[in-house]
């Protein structure tokens, strides 16, 4: 194996946060296949039982958004124009494939754009239903089945139901791992902030799944046996909405007299609160899981009889967080353009105001450079708090 | 004078007859589910499905409106800015929809008004729905935007899938068929549904019946496109703008048929005696995808200044070219009909797509298809601030249009709703530049031997 591992536990994820390909590189550089991704949504367990690399594709709010101006609109979601835009100069030239995916509107369009501009060796666009009616989630197994079969194609073998189940237990693995790794910032203060807790997380998305396994090991271990916590501040906050995959964000909200404890987002707990099921036949478990566990409010669930039933149905789960991990402030990050999460706002709104908390809205737009300007706004928001 | 000059440009002269005559059909829409609230009988708020649901809800005896054509009616008599502003109030991002913003204003209004239609509701306001029909097809506000309305309205929500495969996936073995397996399973989960909720059975034979007169008026819509193919050309967008209403709305009314066949024979007989729909027609151009419904007066002053017919427009709203003889033979279940005819309707442009080794084959591949039919000298794009699925695509289209067959496009921003954005003067010196481009890209095609 090149690239001998010199980091361990956080200072590792920290390595591959900062330089989030050069795993992949020296991987692909071994022989290893690497497909980039969209979203949650493509089971990352199909490409590992091939022994392919599943990487998930990123934007980066530090870099300006140039060359995709003439490519996408600007009215288009900035989280996925900044991915087209860096895409489009290189950054993730080492691709052997490319699964798009009907996630959201700009994930969709996105993927096709991106599939005639930036050509990989092998690619795949995952339609997702958006409801998990029973003919939906049929439906979405024979779509997985196409996914598979393009992939076993493309790798010129065919896995097995054995392989795969064994690949969604390395995965369910992960995901029992992030949830006790979020366990630890159930305390006052927490005993790992939120810009380390995305550091991990983010590292987990650009490395094998067995890699990731060892580097949350590690950094349960080492956060559990921390001498020096993070600092008690008076607002425990919950973050929900559109994703956020930098640091620089993180520090700007704990630097503001917040500690983020728990977030709701696509590189938050969504990927990895519920385990799949290990059915007898394993796509009949990734359907289901995918479909109905995991919770985007890209997939719309039936509405209740009122208002207020219809709100417990689809946050209810908001609640346990609330609980658990003693909330006591919520902010909804609401990248601009990400339409999914801009039509929650009132009711999620409604919903937490509803459990007593005191909500912060902000719509961002996905850049560092426009970032310190946000400061007064949670420093205004803490202070209400504290 | 300029007041006068500004209130003559708001709306657009039609060039035919009997696209003055189309507003008939959206009033009727909205005036016939106000009569139906009255009389107890059931309505629903619907999103254009393509024909999805609409017309099962219309067997069952559901009258329907449709808030994003009330969203463009209230933009063009100016009236959605304090629905907007009502929205805004209630924590909805400015950025999303404008007929969303314009719609959810409005259903705080109503939640004000005991659910009922506000006295000062634009043209007679939408009636209070018993249920609403949202989609998963197109963009991502076609569900989000109705279950955010549960805040206000508290009826059920149906949310209709429509598979978006890639192109590529569409051609794979199999798939289509599983695609239409799929719709036609979530339509029976629909009809239990309706039935449950308005406790009535469907009668299939009238289903039957309003498929068959759907089948019938898109057809003749369809042929309508045909006869646009001509040079000059016998009508242009600011037409169809007005006559696409019955076809996409009301296509099992027989009125709406009849009224194709008029507007068939109109455009035939300007067809045959090489009548144009503008005097001087120098440039066609293709339109995509909404247009300013506050301005539309616009496109007549291009036409007259510069010549610019708009001969092909707005993909979504156009009537489907026919499903293949073969691909019915033998199918009789409504609900198949409905389902392939609506899936047609979206994967119909994907042989194009291959061809041209592009995605996505609905939004962006029809133009591929018209610039070469329709000789097309240039794309009028029209990126909107607040309608997403008709702006995502449009640079792609305009590169794509470029690379293959040297189409120039010219972007110009606008909006469905806000006023703001659309600066007309800025416009007019781009459609100015624009024409010299596009003579520049006649020489252009002319060597390279394109056909037009
Ligand atoms: S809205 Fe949902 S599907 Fe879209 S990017 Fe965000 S998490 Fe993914
Ligand atoms: S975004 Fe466009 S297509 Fe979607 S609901 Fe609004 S107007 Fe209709």
């Amino acid at each position: 194996m090149t690239g001998e591992k010199k980091n361990k536990g956080l200072a590792r994820a920290a390595e591959i946060y900062q330089s989030r390909d050069k795993r992949a590189r020296e991987l692909k550089a071994d022989g290893k296949k690497v497909f980039g991704y969209f979203c949650c949504y493509p089971p990352v367990e199909l490409m590992t039982a091939l022994d392919i690399l599943p990487f998930r594709i990123m934007g980066d709010m530090d870099e300006p958004i140039t060359v995709a101006d003439a490519y996408l609109p600007t009215i288009m979601c900035i989280f996925y124009r900044s991915c087209f835009d860096i895409a489009k100069k290189g950054r993730y030239d080492f691709f052997d494939g490319f699964i798009g995916a009907h996630a959201c509107d700009g994930a969709e369009r996105v993927s096709h754009i991106w599939r005639y501009y930036i050509k990989s060796p092998c690619s795949f666009f995952l339609d997702i239903p958006h409801t998990s009616h029973s003919a939906a989630i049929d439906f979405f197994k024979v779509q997985l089945n196409y996914f598979k079969e393009t992939l076993e194609e493309f790798m010129g073998k065919k896995t097995s139901p054995e392989r795969l189940k064994e690949a969604v237990s390395l995965h369910n693995r992960q995901r029992a791992l992030v949830r006790d790794l979020y366990d630890l910032r159930k305390s006052d203060p927490p005993l790992i902030t939120g810009s380390e807790t995305l550091q991990v997380l983010i590292s987990l998305m650009c490395v094998p799944v067995e890699e990731g396994n060892t580097i949350l090991e590690e950094v349960i271990e080492e956060v559990k046996e921390r001498k020096e916590l993070p600092e008690k501040k008076a607002c425990r906050l919950l973050i929900w909405g559109s994703l956020i995959d930098n640091t620089a964000f993180t520090d700007l909200i704990e630097s503001s007299g917040l500690n983020v404890v728990i977030e709701d987002t696509a590189i938050g707990t969504r990927p990895f609160w519920h385990d799949v099921e290990l059915t007898e036949d394993p796509m009949d478990g990734l359907a289901l899981h995918y479909l109905k566990e995991f919770r985007c409010p890209r997939t719309f669930r039936e509405t209740g009889p009122s208002y207020r039933e219809d709100l417990e149905s689809r946050f209810g789960y908001l609640k346990e967080f609330v609980k658990d991990w003693n909330v006591n402030g919520a902010y909804l990050n609401i990248i601009r353009n990400c339409d999914i999460h801009g039509y929650e706002v009132p009711a999620v709104r409604d919903y937490l105001e509803g459990l007593g908390l005191p909500v912060l809205v902000i719509e961002q737009d996905y850049s560092t450079a426009a970032l310190e300007p946000l400061r007064t706004r949670f420093q205004a928001f803490a202070e209400s708090i504290g | 004078m300029e007041a006068e000059r500004k209130k003559k440009k708001r709306t657009s002269a039609k060039t035919l007859q009997t696209a003055r005559e189309a507003g008939y059909f959206g009033k009727k829409m909205l005036q016939n589910a106000l009569k139906a609230r009255e009389e107890g009988r059931p309505t629903a708020w619907s999103m254009v499905t393509w024909w999805e649901g609409e017309l099962i809800a219309k067997a069952m005896g559901v009258e329907l409106v449709f808030p994003e054509n009330w969203g463009a009616f209230c933009a063009s008599v100016r009236a959605a800015e304090p629905h907007l502003d009502r929205s805004h109030g209630e924590g909805f991002p400015s950025t999303l929809c404008g007929y969303a913003r314009n719609c959810l204003g409005y259903a705080r209004n109503m939640a004000d008004n005991n659910l009922e239609v506000p006295p000062d509701a634009p043209g007679g306001g939408l009636a209070r729905p018993t249920f609403l029909l949202s989609s998963g097809a197109a963009c991502d506000a076609r569900y989000k935007w109705f279950q955010a309305l549960g805040r206000y309205l508290e009826v059920p929500v149906w949310t209709l899938e429509l598979p978006h495969t890639g192109v590529k996936e569409y051609f794979l073995p199999g798939n289509k068929e599983h695609n239409i397996r799929f719709i036609v399973s979530e339509l029976k989960e629909y009809v239990a549904f309706l039935e449950n909720l308005l406790g009535k059975k469907l009668d299939w034979d009238r289903l039957s019946e309003i498929v068959d007169q759907t089948f019938k008026t898109l057809r003749i819509a369809y042929e309508v496109d045909l006869l646009r193919k001509a040079v000059p050309s016998p009508m242009v967008a600011q037409d169809f703008w007005s006559i696409m209403i019955p076809h996409l709305y009301l296509p099992d009314d027989p009125e709406a048929y009849e009224f194709y066949k008029r507007v068939y024979d109109e455009v035939k007989y300007k067809v045959d005696n090489k009548i144009a729909a503008i005097p001087n027609e120098k440039y066609r151009m293709m339109f995509s995808e909404l247009p300013p419904w506050h301005t539309l007066g616009f496109f007549d002053e291009i036409a007259e200044r510069y010549g610019i017919a708009l001969v092909i427009e707005s993909w979504s709203y156009h009537a489907i070219p026919p499903i293949p003889e073969e691909e019915l033979e033998g199918v009789t279940d409504p609900l198949e009909l409905i389902a392939r005819l609506t899936y047609r309707m979206w994967t119909g442009y994907n042989e194009t797509a291959l061809e041209y080794g592009v995605d996505p084959g609905f939004f962006m591949s029809a133009y591929l298809k018209w610039a070469k039919e329709y000789r097309a000298d240039g794309l009028f794009c029209h990126p909107l601030m607040s309608c997403r699925p008709a702006t995502y695509t449009l640079l792609h289209t305009g590169n794509v249009l470029m690379d293959k067959f040297k189409v120039p496009s010219v972007v110009i921003d606008g909006d469905i709703v806000d006023l703001r954005v659309f600066n007309e003067e800025e416009a007019f010196s781009k459609v100015e530049a624009f024409v010299e481009t596009m003579d520049h890209y006649r020489e252009v095609r002319k060597k390279e031997g394109l056909p037009w």
